[in-house]
Protein backbone atom coordinates (compact mmCIF):
# COMPACT_ATOMS: atom_id res chain seq x y z
CA UNK A 1 0.00 0.00 0.00
CA UNK A 2 2.25 2.39 0.82
CA UNK A 3 4.48 1.87 -2.68
CA UNK A 4 1.47 2.53 -4.36
CA UNK A 5 2.84 6.24 -4.49
CA UNK A 6 4.33 5.69 -8.11
CA UNK A 7 3.75 8.27 -11.40
CA UNK A 8 0.30 6.58 -12.38
CA UNK A 9 -1.22 8.16 -9.46
CA UNK A 10 -3.26 11.61 -10.01
CA UNK A 11 -3.29 12.75 -6.65
CA UNK A 12 -0.60 14.84 -5.29
CA UNK A 13 1.49 12.65 -3.14
CA UNK A 14 1.42 14.99 0.17
CA UNK A 15 -2.65 14.41 -0.73
CA UNK A 16 -2.13 10.63 -1.04
CA UNK A 17 -0.10 10.16 1.60
CA UNK A 18 -2.36 11.73 3.81
CA UNK A 19 -5.59 9.44 2.64
CA UNK A 20 -3.21 6.22 2.70
CA UNK A 21 -2.25 7.41 6.71
CA UNK A 22 -5.68 8.31 7.90
CA UNK A 23 -6.67 4.85 6.65
CA UNK A 24 -4.55 2.97 8.28
CA UNK A 25 -5.17 4.80 11.54
CA UNK A 26 -9.16 4.03 10.76
CA UNK A 27 -7.77 0.23 10.42
CA UNK A 28 -5.64 0.78 13.35
CA UNK A 29 -8.42 1.85 15.68
CA UNK A 30 -11.11 -1.11 14.25
CA UNK A 31 -8.46 -3.54 15.11
CA UNK A 32 -7.54 -2.52 18.47
CA UNK A 33 -11.05 -2.70 19.05
CA UNK A 34 -11.90 -5.92 17.84
CA UNK A 35 -8.71 -7.52 19.64
CA UNK A 36 -10.18 -5.84 22.95
CA UNK A 37 -13.50 -7.25 22.32
CA UNK A 38 -12.06 -10.64 21.64
CA UNK A 39 -9.71 -10.64 24.44
CA UNK A 40 -12.53 -9.27 26.84
CA UNK A 41 -14.10 -12.72 28.28
CA UNK A 42 -10.84 -13.90 28.72
CA UNK A 43 -10.09 -10.44 30.84
CA UNK A 44 -13.37 -10.38 32.39
CA UNK A 45 -12.68 -13.91 33.82
CA UNK A 46 -9.79 -13.33 35.18
CA UNK A 47 -11.03 -10.35 37.08
CA UNK A 48 -13.64 -11.65 38.17
CA UNK A 49 -11.41 -14.65 39.49
CA UNK A 50 -10.79 -12.19 42.48
CA UNK A 51 -13.93 -10.69 43.34
CA UNK A 52 -16.79 -11.38 45.54
CA UNK A 53 -20.12 -12.82 44.97
CA UNK A 54 -21.64 -9.60 45.83
CA UNK A 55 -19.35 -7.72 42.82
CA UNK A 56 -20.71 -9.74 39.73
CA UNK A 57 -23.96 -7.50 40.57
CA UNK A 58 -21.12 -4.70 38.47
CA UNK A 59 -19.50 -6.86 36.08
CA UNK A 60 -17.27 -4.55 34.31
CA UNK A 61 -16.19 -3.26 38.06
CA UNK A 62 -12.51 -4.11 38.62
CA UNK A 63 -12.62 -6.13 42.33
CA UNK A 64 -12.20 -3.05 44.93
CA UNK A 65 -10.12 -5.63 47.32
CA UNK A 66 -8.44 -8.36 44.81
CA UNK A 67 -9.53 -11.88 47.19
CA UNK A 68 -6.29 -13.98 46.01
CA UNK A 69 -7.76 -16.26 48.85
CA UNK A 70 -10.22 -17.45 45.94
CA UNK A 71 -7.85 -18.75 43.84
CA UNK A 72 -6.52 -21.19 46.65
CA UNK A 73 -10.03 -21.94 47.57
CA UNK A 74 -11.08 -23.02 44.04
CA UNK A 75 -7.64 -25.06 44.01
CA UNK A 76 -9.33 -27.23 46.63
CA UNK A 77 -12.68 -27.22 46.41
CA UNK A 78 -12.40 -28.64 42.28
CA UNK A 79 -9.45 -31.24 43.26
CA UNK A 80 -7.08 -29.39 40.85
CA UNK A 81 -4.16 -30.52 42.05
CA UNK A 82 -5.26 -34.00 40.88
CA UNK A 83 -6.92 -33.26 37.92
CA UNK A 84 -3.61 -31.19 36.80
CA UNK A 85 -1.82 -34.13 37.82
CA UNK A 86 -3.92 -36.51 35.68
CA UNK A 87 -3.86 -34.12 32.76
CA UNK A 88 0.06 -34.11 32.55
CA UNK A 89 0.10 -37.61 32.87
CA UNK A 90 -2.80 -38.03 29.79
CA UNK A 91 -0.91 -35.31 27.58
CA UNK A 92 2.35 -36.36 28.31
CA UNK A 93 2.11 -40.30 27.68
CA UNK A 94 -0.47 -39.42 24.43
CA UNK A 95 2.11 -37.04 22.95
CA UNK A 96 4.94 -39.29 22.89
CA UNK A 97 3.24 -42.09 21.25
CA UNK A 98 1.26 -39.54 18.46
CA UNK A 99 5.18 -38.29 17.99
CA UNK A 100 6.61 -41.52 17.38
CA UNK A 101 4.14 -43.78 16.08
CA UNK A 102 2.75 -40.50 13.60
CA UNK A 103 6.76 -39.78 12.41
CA UNK A 104 7.11 -43.19 11.88
CA UNK A 105 4.35 -44.00 9.98
CA UNK A 106 4.96 -40.42 8.10
CA UNK A 107 8.80 -41.33 7.12
CA UNK A 108 7.38 -44.50 5.13
CA UNK A 109 4.40 -42.26 3.89
CA UNK A 110 7.10 -40.14 2.44
CA UNK A 111 9.78 -42.17 2.02
CA UNK A 112 8.69 -45.49 0.27
CA UNK A 113 7.04 -46.42 -2.50
CA UNK A 114 4.21 -49.70 -1.81
CA UNK A 115 1.15 -51.01 -2.73
CA UNK A 116 -1.25 -49.70 -0.67
CA UNK A 117 0.72 -46.39 -0.13
CA UNK A 118 -2.67 -43.79 -1.48
CA UNK A 119 -5.29 -46.16 0.42
CA UNK A 120 -3.42 -45.88 3.44
CA UNK A 121 -3.00 -42.31 3.31
CA UNK A 122 -6.47 -41.35 2.30
CA UNK A 123 -7.88 -43.99 4.70
CA UNK A 124 -5.56 -41.58 7.71
CA UNK A 125 -7.07 -38.20 6.09
CA UNK A 126 -10.53 -39.88 6.31
CA UNK A 127 -10.22 -39.45 10.03
CA UNK A 128 -9.96 -35.77 10.25
CA UNK A 129 -13.36 -35.51 8.84
CA UNK A 130 -15.09 -38.27 11.37
CA UNK A 131 -16.77 -36.51 14.30
CA UNK A 132 -15.42 -38.35 17.44
CA UNK A 133 -18.98 -38.27 18.96
CA UNK A 134 -19.48 -41.28 16.74
CA UNK A 135 -17.29 -43.43 18.52
CA UNK A 136 -18.15 -42.82 21.93
CA UNK A 137 -21.08 -45.42 22.24
CA UNK A 138 -18.43 -48.21 20.77
CA UNK A 139 -15.47 -47.40 22.47
CA UNK A 140 -17.46 -47.43 26.04
CA UNK A 141 -18.99 -50.43 24.89
CA UNK A 142 -15.53 -51.98 23.87
CA UNK A 143 -14.01 -50.63 26.96
CA UNK A 144 -16.57 -51.24 29.68
CA UNK A 145 -15.84 -55.45 28.35
CA UNK A 146 -12.16 -55.28 28.68
CA UNK A 147 -12.70 -53.46 31.93
CA UNK A 148 -10.54 -50.70 30.53
CA UNK A 149 -13.09 -47.62 31.56
CA UNK A 150 -11.35 -45.24 34.62
CA UNK A 151 -7.84 -45.80 33.91
CA UNK A 152 -5.10 -43.94 32.13
CA UNK A 153 -5.04 -45.78 28.25
CA UNK A 154 -8.76 -45.38 28.20
CA UNK A 155 -8.34 -41.72 27.01
CA UNK A 156 -4.53 -41.88 25.97
CA UNK A 157 -5.37 -44.59 23.19
CA UNK A 158 -8.33 -42.63 21.30
CA UNK A 159 -6.59 -39.37 21.61
CA UNK A 160 -3.67 -41.15 19.85
CA UNK A 161 -5.52 -42.79 17.38
CA UNK A 162 -7.79 -39.41 16.97
CA UNK A 163 -4.51 -37.26 16.53
CA UNK A 164 -2.58 -39.46 14.33
CA UNK A 165 -4.35 -38.41 11.08
CA UNK A 166 -3.48 -34.72 11.82
CA UNK A 167 0.13 -36.02 12.95
CA UNK A 168 0.74 -37.89 9.91
CA UNK A 169 -0.43 -35.04 7.46
CA UNK A 170 2.07 -32.72 8.50
CA UNK A 171 4.98 -34.63 9.11
CA UNK A 172 4.03 -36.33 5.69
CA UNK A 173 4.05 -32.72 4.09
CA UNK A 174 7.78 -31.88 5.67
CA UNK A 175 9.63 -35.05 4.79
CA UNK A 176 8.24 -35.29 1.41
CA UNK A 177 10.45 -32.15 0.66
CA UNK A 178 13.48 -34.05 1.90
CA UNK A 179 16.19 -34.33 -0.52
CA UNK A 180 16.27 -37.66 -1.74
CA UNK A 181 19.48 -38.97 -1.18
CA UNK A 182 19.62 -38.64 2.34
CA UNK A 183 18.96 -42.16 3.03
CA UNK A 184 21.32 -43.51 0.23
CA UNK A 185 24.30 -41.75 1.90
CA UNK A 186 23.44 -43.35 4.73
CA UNK A 187 23.45 -46.20 3.42
CA UNK A 188 26.83 -45.97 2.15
CA UNK A 189 27.83 -45.63 5.77
CA UNK A 190 25.81 -48.82 6.65
CA UNK A 191 23.02 -47.58 8.65
CA UNK A 192 19.52 -49.17 8.51
CA UNK A 193 16.65 -47.91 8.26
CA UNK A 194 15.94 -47.65 12.07
CA UNK A 195 19.10 -46.08 12.21
CA UNK A 196 18.11 -43.24 9.66
CA UNK A 197 14.52 -43.05 11.29
CA UNK A 198 15.93 -42.17 14.59
CA UNK A 199 19.61 -39.99 13.86
CA UNK A 200 18.68 -38.53 10.32
CA UNK A 201 14.96 -38.13 9.57
CA UNK A 202 13.54 -37.43 13.47
CA UNK A 203 16.03 -34.46 14.19
CA UNK A 204 15.61 -32.85 10.40
CA UNK A 205 11.70 -33.52 11.08
CA UNK A 206 11.42 -31.75 14.53
CA UNK A 207 10.50 -28.02 12.91
CA UNK A 208 7.00 -30.16 11.90
CA UNK A 209 7.21 -32.21 14.48
CA UNK A 210 7.14 -29.37 17.21
CA UNK A 211 4.30 -28.21 15.47
CA UNK A 212 2.94 -31.35 15.94
CA UNK A 213 3.44 -31.23 19.30
CA UNK A 214 2.20 -28.06 20.32
CA UNK A 215 -1.87 -28.68 17.97
CA UNK A 216 -1.43 -32.26 20.23
CA UNK A 217 -0.80 -31.17 23.89
CA UNK A 218 -3.35 -28.31 23.27
CA UNK A 219 -5.70 -30.71 21.96
CA UNK A 220 -5.45 -33.36 24.85
CA UNK A 221 -5.16 -31.00 27.99
CA UNK A 222 -8.63 -29.64 26.39
CA UNK A 223 -10.35 -32.48 25.30
CA UNK A 224 -13.79 -33.07 26.83
CA UNK A 225 -15.80 -35.74 25.28
CA UNK A 226 -13.81 -38.57 25.62
CA UNK A 227 -13.04 -38.08 29.47
CA UNK A 228 -16.92 -37.19 30.34
CA UNK A 229 -17.84 -40.91 28.97
CA UNK A 230 -14.81 -42.78 30.16
CA UNK A 231 -14.01 -41.53 33.72
CA UNK A 232 -16.35 -41.26 36.10
CA UNK A 233 -13.87 -41.87 39.22
CA UNK A 234 -12.92 -38.48 41.02
CA UNK A 235 -9.07 -39.54 41.62
CA UNK A 236 -8.80 -39.56 37.30
CA UNK A 237 -10.38 -36.43 36.18
CA UNK A 238 -8.62 -34.12 33.89
CA UNK A 239 -9.04 -30.57 33.83
CA UNK A 240 -11.83 -30.11 31.36
CA UNK A 241 -13.78 -32.73 33.76
CA UNK A 242 -13.33 -31.04 37.11
CA UNK A 243 -14.34 -28.10 35.46
CA UNK A 244 -17.50 -29.22 33.93
CA UNK A 245 -18.61 -30.15 38.17
CA UNK A 246 -18.94 -26.42 38.21
CA UNK A 247 -20.77 -25.65 34.87
CA UNK A 248 -23.84 -26.57 37.07
CA UNK A 249 -22.88 -27.48 40.72
CA UNK A 250 -21.49 -24.58 42.02
CA UNK A 251 -23.91 -22.58 39.68
CA UNK A 252 -24.22 -19.55 42.01
CA UNK A 253 -20.67 -19.74 43.73
CA UNK A 254 -19.18 -17.20 40.69
CA UNK A 255 -16.34 -16.60 42.26
CA UNK A 256 -14.89 -19.75 42.82
CA UNK A 257 -16.09 -21.15 39.15
CA UNK A 258 -14.26 -18.11 38.04
CA UNK A 259 -11.26 -18.61 39.81
CA UNK A 260 -11.53 -22.43 38.99
CA UNK A 261 -11.53 -21.43 35.44
CA UNK A 262 -8.90 -18.87 35.64
CA UNK A 263 -6.09 -21.57 37.30
CA UNK A 264 -7.02 -24.46 34.29
CA UNK A 265 -6.88 -21.57 31.68
CA UNK A 266 -2.90 -20.28 33.05
CA UNK A 267 -0.85 -23.21 31.85
CA UNK A 268 -2.78 -23.35 28.38
CA UNK A 269 -1.99 -19.37 27.55
CA UNK A 270 1.48 -19.67 28.70
CA UNK A 271 2.25 -22.23 26.76
CA UNK A 272 0.28 -20.46 23.81
CA UNK A 273 2.20 -17.25 23.97
CA UNK A 274 5.39 -18.50 24.50
CA UNK A 275 4.74 -20.78 21.15
CA UNK A 276 2.55 -18.58 19.37
CA UNK A 277 4.58 -17.62 16.59
CA UNK A 278 5.37 -21.42 16.32
CA UNK A 279 1.81 -22.39 16.24
CA UNK A 280 0.93 -19.96 13.66
CA UNK A 281 3.49 -21.47 11.52
CA UNK A 282 2.64 -24.59 11.93
CA UNK A 283 -1.44 -24.01 10.73
CA UNK A 284 0.36 -22.29 7.76
CA UNK A 285 2.16 -25.05 6.61
CA UNK A 286 -0.90 -27.38 7.33
CA UNK A 287 -3.00 -24.41 5.13
CA UNK A 288 -0.65 -24.25 2.41
CA UNK A 289 -0.37 -27.86 1.56
CA UNK A 290 -4.20 -28.16 1.86
CA UNK B 1 13.96 -44.71 -5.29
CA UNK B 2 15.30 -47.57 -2.72
CA UNK B 3 15.16 -50.92 -3.62
CA UNK B 4 12.65 -52.98 -2.65
CA UNK B 5 13.56 -56.13 -0.83
CA UNK B 6 12.54 -58.31 1.88
CA UNK B 7 14.26 -56.23 4.66
CA UNK B 8 12.39 -52.85 3.12
CA UNK B 9 9.30 -54.61 3.51
CA UNK B 10 9.77 -55.76 7.04
CA UNK B 11 10.90 -52.16 8.08
CA UNK B 12 7.92 -50.69 6.12
CA UNK B 13 5.20 -53.27 8.04
CA UNK B 14 6.84 -52.87 11.57
CA UNK B 15 7.14 -48.92 11.17
CA UNK B 16 3.38 -48.38 9.88
CA UNK B 17 1.49 -50.90 11.84
CA UNK B 18 1.15 -49.38 15.43
CA UNK B 19 0.02 -46.23 14.12
CA UNK B 20 -2.43 -48.22 11.62
CA UNK B 21 -3.58 -50.39 13.88
CA UNK B 22 -4.53 -48.03 16.86
CA UNK B 23 -6.37 -45.89 14.17
CA UNK B 24 -8.12 -49.04 13.21
CA UNK B 25 -9.29 -50.30 16.78
CA UNK B 26 -10.21 -46.30 18.19
CA UNK B 27 -11.54 -44.67 15.48
CA UNK B 28 -12.80 -47.18 12.08
CA UNK B 29 -13.34 -50.14 13.79
CA UNK B 30 -15.70 -48.17 16.21
CA UNK B 31 -17.89 -46.77 13.48
CA UNK B 32 -18.55 -50.40 11.57
CA UNK B 33 -19.64 -51.37 15.25
CA UNK B 34 -21.59 -48.30 15.50
CA UNK B 35 -23.56 -48.64 13.04
CA UNK B 36 -24.28 -52.46 13.77
CA UNK B 37 -25.77 -52.11 16.99
CA UNK B 38 -27.59 -49.65 15.40
CA UNK B 39 -29.62 -52.77 14.19
CA UNK B 40 -30.62 -54.03 17.95
CA UNK B 41 -32.79 -52.85 20.96
CA UNK B 42 -29.94 -52.92 23.62
CA UNK B 43 -30.28 -51.09 27.17
CA UNK B 44 -26.31 -51.40 27.55
CA UNK B 45 -27.09 -54.41 30.20
CA UNK B 46 -28.48 -57.91 29.27
CA UNK B 47 -29.31 -59.29 26.08
CA UNK B 48 -29.57 -57.39 22.88
CA UNK B 49 -32.48 -57.50 20.74
CA UNK B 50 -31.48 -58.06 16.83
CA UNK B 51 -34.50 -55.48 15.71
CA UNK B 52 -33.67 -54.93 11.99
CA UNK B 53 -34.01 -51.36 10.59
CA UNK B 54 -36.65 -50.13 13.29
CA UNK B 55 -33.76 -47.57 14.98
CA UNK B 56 -32.72 -46.40 11.37
CA UNK B 57 -36.61 -46.11 10.33
CA UNK B 58 -36.94 -44.31 13.84
CA UNK B 59 -34.13 -41.61 13.38
CA UNK B 60 -35.77 -40.96 10.26
CA UNK B 61 -39.20 -39.98 11.65
CA UNK B 62 -38.02 -38.56 14.82
CA UNK B 63 -38.76 -34.98 14.84
CA UNK B 64 -35.99 -34.06 17.61
CA UNK B 65 -33.40 -35.83 15.32
CA UNK B 66 -34.32 -32.89 12.77
CA UNK B 67 -34.49 -30.38 15.19
CA UNK B 68 -30.80 -31.40 16.14
CA UNK B 69 -30.01 -31.65 12.59
CA UNK B 70 -31.80 -28.11 11.88
CA UNK B 71 -29.41 -26.71 15.05
CA UNK B 72 -26.09 -28.13 13.12
CA UNK B 73 -27.15 -26.58 10.41
CA UNK B 74 -27.39 -23.74 12.14
CA UNK B 75 -23.81 -23.57 13.13
CA UNK B 76 -22.96 -24.60 9.69
CA UNK B 77 -24.64 -21.02 8.11
CA UNK B 78 -23.06 -19.25 11.30
CA UNK B 79 -19.69 -20.80 10.40
CA UNK B 80 -20.04 -20.09 6.72
CA UNK B 81 -21.70 -16.42 7.34
CA UNK B 82 -19.71 -15.61 10.37
CA UNK B 83 -16.44 -16.93 10.25
CA UNK B 84 -15.37 -16.80 6.76
CA UNK B 85 -16.01 -13.46 6.23
CA UNK B 86 -14.39 -12.21 9.22
CA UNK B 87 -11.30 -14.32 8.82
CA UNK B 88 -10.99 -12.93 5.41
CA UNK B 89 -11.28 -9.53 6.16
CA UNK B 90 -9.23 -9.70 8.85
CA UNK B 91 -6.73 -11.75 6.61
CA UNK B 92 -6.72 -9.19 4.23
CA UNK B 93 -5.73 -6.23 6.76
CA UNK B 94 -3.52 -8.54 8.72
CA UNK B 95 -1.75 -10.05 6.03
CA UNK B 96 1.54 -8.08 6.80
CA UNK B 97 3.15 -8.49 10.27
CA UNK B 98 3.95 -5.75 11.98
CA UNK B 99 4.09 -6.19 16.39
CA UNK B 100 0.50 -4.71 16.47
CA UNK B 101 -0.91 -6.78 13.33
CA UNK B 102 1.21 -9.75 15.21
CA UNK B 103 -0.30 -9.22 18.69
CA UNK B 104 -3.81 -8.82 16.87
CA UNK B 105 -3.17 -11.89 15.22
CA UNK B 106 -2.59 -13.43 18.73
CA UNK B 107 -5.82 -12.04 20.40
CA UNK B 108 -7.75 -13.41 17.63
CA UNK B 109 -6.31 -17.22 18.01
CA UNK B 110 -6.44 -17.12 22.04
CA UNK B 111 -9.55 -18.61 21.94
CA UNK B 112 -8.84 -21.68 20.25
CA UNK B 113 -6.18 -22.42 22.81
CA UNK B 114 -8.63 -22.25 25.63
CA UNK B 115 -10.68 -25.56 26.42
CA UNK B 116 -14.11 -25.58 24.72
CA UNK B 117 -15.47 -26.13 28.42
CA UNK B 118 -13.76 -22.90 29.75
CA UNK B 119 -15.05 -21.49 26.39
CA UNK B 120 -18.58 -22.24 26.86
CA UNK B 121 -18.70 -21.93 30.82
CA UNK B 122 -17.50 -18.23 29.72
CA UNK B 123 -19.65 -17.23 27.61
CA UNK B 124 -22.48 -19.04 30.17
CA UNK B 125 -21.59 -16.05 31.83
CA UNK B 126 -21.74 -13.75 29.56
CA UNK B 127 -25.53 -13.94 28.76
CA UNK B 128 -25.98 -14.99 32.20
CA UNK B 129 -29.42 -12.87 32.89
CA UNK B 130 -28.33 -10.80 36.25
CA UNK B 131 -24.90 -11.10 36.36
CA UNK B 132 -23.73 -11.37 32.88
CA UNK B 133 -21.84 -8.49 30.77
CA UNK B 134 -23.91 -9.00 27.82
CA UNK B 135 -27.40 -7.60 29.61
CA UNK B 136 -25.29 -5.01 31.88
CA UNK B 137 -24.02 -3.61 28.80
CA UNK B 138 -27.54 -2.83 26.96
CA UNK B 139 -28.26 -1.70 30.41
CA UNK B 140 -25.05 0.89 30.81
CA UNK B 141 -26.45 2.08 27.21
CA UNK B 142 -30.02 2.34 27.94
CA UNK B 143 -30.56 -0.25 25.80
CA UNK B 144 -32.75 -2.45 28.40
CA UNK B 145 -35.98 -3.26 26.24
CA UNK B 146 -33.64 -5.09 23.86
CA UNK B 147 -32.25 -7.61 27.38
CA UNK B 148 -33.23 -10.81 26.51
CA UNK B 149 -32.73 -14.28 29.21
CA UNK B 150 -30.04 -15.11 26.15
CA UNK B 151 -29.65 -19.09 26.82
CA UNK B 152 -33.18 -20.15 28.16
CA UNK B 153 -35.44 -18.38 25.48
CA UNK B 154 -36.41 -20.95 22.89
CA UNK B 155 -36.70 -18.73 20.31
CA UNK B 156 -32.88 -17.13 20.46
CA UNK B 157 -30.98 -19.49 22.38
CA UNK B 158 -29.56 -21.53 19.30
CA UNK B 159 -28.54 -17.85 18.05
CA UNK B 160 -26.82 -17.03 21.19
CA UNK B 161 -24.55 -20.21 20.87
CA UNK B 162 -23.74 -19.33 17.37
CA UNK B 163 -22.00 -16.51 18.82
CA UNK B 164 -19.13 -18.04 20.88
CA UNK B 165 -18.54 -20.71 18.96
CA UNK B 166 -17.70 -17.98 15.57
CA UNK B 167 -15.59 -16.47 18.15
CA UNK B 168 -13.62 -19.32 18.90
CA UNK B 169 -12.74 -20.41 15.14
CA UNK B 170 -11.79 -17.53 13.41
CA UNK B 171 -8.25 -17.69 14.33
CA UNK B 172 -7.77 -21.03 12.56
CA UNK B 173 -8.95 -19.61 9.40
CA UNK B 174 -7.44 -16.08 10.01
CA UNK B 175 -4.19 -18.09 9.73
CA UNK B 176 -4.80 -20.21 6.67
CA UNK B 177 -6.47 -17.12 4.96
CA UNK B 178 -3.51 -15.38 5.54
CA UNK B 179 -1.43 -18.03 4.54
CA UNK B 180 -3.10 -18.22 1.17
CA UNK B 181 -2.68 -14.79 1.06
CA UNK B 182 0.90 -15.04 1.11
CA UNK B 183 1.08 -17.30 -1.42
CA UNK B 184 0.30 -15.31 -4.43
CA UNK B 185 3.44 -14.40 -6.23
CA UNK B 186 3.99 -10.80 -6.19
CA UNK B 187 4.56 -10.60 -9.52
CA UNK B 188 0.58 -10.92 -9.71
CA UNK B 189 0.37 -7.81 -7.81
CA UNK B 190 2.93 -5.91 -9.30
CA UNK B 191 1.00 -6.21 -12.91
CA UNK B 192 -2.24 -5.79 -11.70
CA UNK B 193 -1.04 -2.42 -10.12
CA UNK B 194 0.34 -1.86 -13.74
CA UNK B 195 -2.81 -2.28 -15.46
CA UNK B 196 -4.34 -0.08 -12.93
CA UNK B 197 -6.81 -2.55 -11.49
CA UNK B 198 -8.87 -1.39 -8.95
CA UNK B 199 -8.33 -2.53 -4.99
CA UNK B 200 -11.91 -3.29 -5.18
CA UNK B 201 -11.84 -5.45 -8.38
CA UNK B 202 -8.71 -7.00 -7.90
CA UNK B 203 -10.06 -8.59 -5.22
CA UNK B 204 -12.76 -10.31 -7.15
CA UNK B 205 -10.71 -10.73 -10.70
CA UNK B 206 -7.25 -11.99 -8.87
CA UNK B 207 -7.39 -12.99 -4.88
CA UNK B 208 -10.04 -14.31 -4.30
CA UNK B 209 -9.59 -16.99 -7.35
CA UNK B 210 -6.28 -17.41 -6.43
CA UNK B 211 -7.25 -18.64 -2.94
CA UNK B 212 -10.10 -20.74 -3.98
CA UNK B 213 -8.28 -23.64 -2.72
CA UNK B 214 -8.15 -22.48 0.73
CA UNK B 215 -11.80 -21.41 0.82
CA UNK B 216 -12.74 -25.14 -0.30
CA UNK B 217 -11.19 -26.48 2.63
CA UNK B 218 -12.22 -24.15 4.94
CA UNK B 219 -15.80 -24.70 4.16
CA UNK B 220 -14.78 -28.38 4.29
CA UNK B 221 -13.70 -27.29 7.95
CA UNK B 222 -16.58 -24.87 8.96
CA UNK B 223 -19.01 -28.23 7.85
CA UNK B 224 -17.52 -31.05 9.27
CA UNK B 225 -16.68 -29.24 12.74
CA UNK B 226 -19.77 -27.30 12.81
CA UNK B 227 -21.68 -31.13 12.71
CA UNK B 228 -19.26 -32.41 15.25
CA UNK B 229 -20.00 -29.59 18.08
CA UNK B 230 -20.68 -30.88 21.52
CA UNK B 231 -18.75 -29.53 23.98
CA UNK B 232 -20.22 -26.06 24.30
CA UNK B 233 -23.70 -27.02 23.86
CA UNK B 234 -23.29 -29.48 26.82
CA UNK B 235 -21.69 -27.25 29.02
CA UNK B 236 -23.94 -24.38 28.31
CA UNK B 237 -27.44 -25.56 27.76
CA UNK B 238 -27.27 -29.43 28.16
CA UNK B 239 -29.67 -29.19 24.55
CA UNK B 240 -32.28 -27.71 26.66
CA UNK B 241 -34.55 -25.81 26.76
CA UNK B 242 -37.09 -27.61 25.62
CA UNK B 243 -34.47 -29.50 22.79
CA UNK B 244 -34.38 -26.27 21.41
CA UNK B 245 -30.57 -26.14 21.32
CA UNK B 246 -30.29 -29.84 20.64
CA UNK B 247 -27.51 -30.63 18.12
CA UNK B 248 -26.99 -33.87 16.72
CA UNK B 249 -24.60 -35.34 19.04
CA UNK B 250 -25.97 -34.11 22.09
CA UNK B 251 -29.30 -36.00 21.52
CA UNK B 252 -26.93 -39.08 20.87
CA UNK B 253 -25.40 -38.56 24.16
CA UNK B 254 -28.77 -37.98 25.61
CA UNK B 255 -29.85 -41.31 24.40
CA UNK B 256 -26.91 -43.43 25.09
CA UNK B 257 -25.93 -42.12 28.44
CA UNK B 258 -28.88 -40.44 30.12
CA UNK B 259 -31.82 -42.77 29.03
CA UNK B 260 -30.00 -45.59 28.10
CA UNK B 261 -31.28 -46.72 24.60
CA UNK B 262 -27.83 -47.80 23.51
CA UNK B 263 -28.91 -49.18 20.15
CA UNK B 264 -31.13 -46.33 19.29
CA UNK B 265 -27.77 -43.85 20.03
CA UNK B 266 -25.58 -46.06 18.17
CA UNK B 267 -28.15 -45.26 14.94
CA UNK B 268 -27.83 -41.94 15.51
CA UNK B 269 -24.29 -41.83 15.43
CA UNK B 270 -23.86 -43.81 12.16
CA UNK B 271 -26.33 -41.12 10.98
CA UNK B 272 -24.23 -38.19 11.90
CA UNK B 273 -21.51 -39.73 10.23
CA UNK B 274 -23.35 -40.67 6.89
CA UNK B 275 -25.03 -36.92 7.06
CA UNK B 276 -21.48 -35.13 7.81
CA UNK B 277 -19.78 -37.22 4.80
CA UNK B 278 -22.43 -36.23 2.19
CA UNK B 279 -22.54 -32.86 3.27
CA UNK B 280 -18.52 -32.17 2.51
CA UNK B 281 -19.12 -34.37 -0.71
CA UNK B 282 -21.63 -31.99 -1.87
CA UNK B 283 -19.85 -28.88 -0.62
CA UNK B 284 -16.83 -30.50 -2.85
CA UNK B 285 -19.06 -30.67 -5.72
CA UNK B 286 -21.05 -27.41 -5.54
CA UNK B 287 -17.39 -26.16 -5.22
CA UNK B 288 -15.92 -27.70 -8.11
CA UNK B 289 -18.55 -26.26 -10.29
CA UNK B 290 -17.98 -22.99 -9.33
CA UNK B 291 -14.35 -22.87 -9.49
CA UNK B 292 -13.41 -20.15 -11.75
Amino acid sequence: MNVAANGLSTTSPKGKSFIVKSKNGIVTAVLAVYAVVTLYPLIWLMLSAFKTNADFAHPFAIPKVWHWENLQKAWTVSHMGTAMVNSIIVTTVALALTLVLGALAAYVLSRFQFKFKVLIMGFFLLGMLIPIHSTLVPLFILMNKIHMLNTYPALILPYVAFQLPIAIFIATAYMSTFPKDIEEAAFVDGMGYWGIFWKIILPLASPALATVAILSVLRFWNEFSFALVFISKASLKTVPLSLSVFANGYGTDYKLTMAAMAISVIPTIAVYLLFSEKIMKGMTAGAVKG
Amino acid sequence: MLSFGARTRGFVVAALLPATLLYLVFVIVPLLWSAYYGFYDWKGMGAAKYIGFDNYLEVFKDPLFWRAFKNNMIIVAASILGQVPIALGLALVLRKATWFRRFVRTAVFMPMVLSSVVVGMIWGYVYHPQIGILNSLLETLGLNSWEREWLSDPSIAMYSLSVPIIWNYIGPFLIMFIAALQNIPEEINEAAKMDGVRPFRKLFTITFPMIWDTFKVIIVLCISGSLKEFDFIYVMTGGGPAHSTELMATYMYNNTFSVYRFGYGSAVSTMIIVLSLALVLVSQILMKKKNP
